[in-house]
């Protein structure tokens, strides 16, 4: 086990204290990409005392036709329910890393005219950065190389559902 | 190669080995020593070298980082491992050739 179920509850409540701090008279909406981010965002959106909105958005891979070159390209599964302009985003990732996917919906949502735009990570690896400039503003653990199970991290889609959050051992994905 | 299919897939502008950087020079000035590394990303002026896992390689590139970081303090590169990019192309179920 990485983290205890306790000690993520215990992390999770300060940054809710802290972004209501933050945020106090703004009423924020908080923004998650699904799956990983979803148990982190129920816990987070109960810590933050002060009103705020959710809204979810999915990425997702596409096979392009013949049509497009063969070529994938990163799209919206799923966009969000409610317009983001003049509001203040806050999204909600469960684990930064090379930055590549949020740097993308900064990108995206940047375009949508929010008031401001910031990010809280459950999980950080800084180290492993290839886009640097990323308004990530909160930081729940930064954790090392490790892939990990458990609040809302998955293994082919189990495991989301444990409590505490455990380090996956081996690379063919044994624990 | 993985690296570009990923930068592609995440939209991110890249150059492929753009620039030959010199190490170490002869006393006749003659190159003896230059590093290329694999990737320029112009949006975030950083340079790229990506490697497999193997601990021989890694201590070789990870030396030839340092000697490029001491010449030229102004220029930022990072080594990314292979794993990386498939653990990325993974999670959008990207589909990479070996």
């Amino acid at each position: 086990m990485y983290l205890t179920h306790e000690e993520l509850q215990t992390r999770v409540r300060e940054l809710g204290s802290q972004i209501a701090r933050d945020y106090e008279g703004r009423e924020p909406v908080l923004v998650a990409p699904l799956k990983a981010s979803v148990v982190f965002l129920a816990d987070l959106s109960r810590a933050i005392a002060i009103p705020h909105g959710i809204d979810f958005l999915e990425l997702a891979s596409y096979a392009a036709s013949a049509d497009t070159g063969g070529q994938a390209q990163i799209r919206l599964l799923k966009d969000l329910d409610a317009e983001i302009a003049d509001r203040h985003v806050i999204v909600v990732e469960d684990v930064v890393d090379t930055g590549l996917t949020l740097n993308y919906l900064c990108k995206t949502l940047t375009l949508r005219d929010p008031a401001s735009l910031a990010a809280v990570t459950l999980l950080d690896r800084p180290y492993r950065r290839l886009v640097e400039d990323l308004p990530v503003r909160y930081v729940g653990f930064t954790v090392p190389d490790e892939l990990f199970v458990g609040y809302g991290f998955d293994l082919e889609e189990r495991y989301r559902n444990l409590r505490d959050l455990h380090v996956l051992r081996g690379s063919s994905g044994s624990t | 190669m993985e690296c570009a299919k990923v930068l592609d897939y995440y939209g991110v502008p890249w150059e492929y080995e753009p620039t030959t950087f010199v190490l170490e020079r002869d006393d006749e000035g003659r190159v003896i020593e230059a590093f290329k590394p694999d990737f320029y990303l112009p949006e975030q002026d950083l340079y790229v070298e990506v490697t497999v896992m193997k601990q021989s390689l890694v201590t070789r590139k990870n030396r030839k980082l340092r000697k490029l970081r001491e010449r030229y303090p102004d220029v930022r590169v990072k080594l990314f491992y292979k794993r990386d990019i498939e653990r990325l192309a993974e999670r959008y179920r990207l589909q990479l050739a070996s």
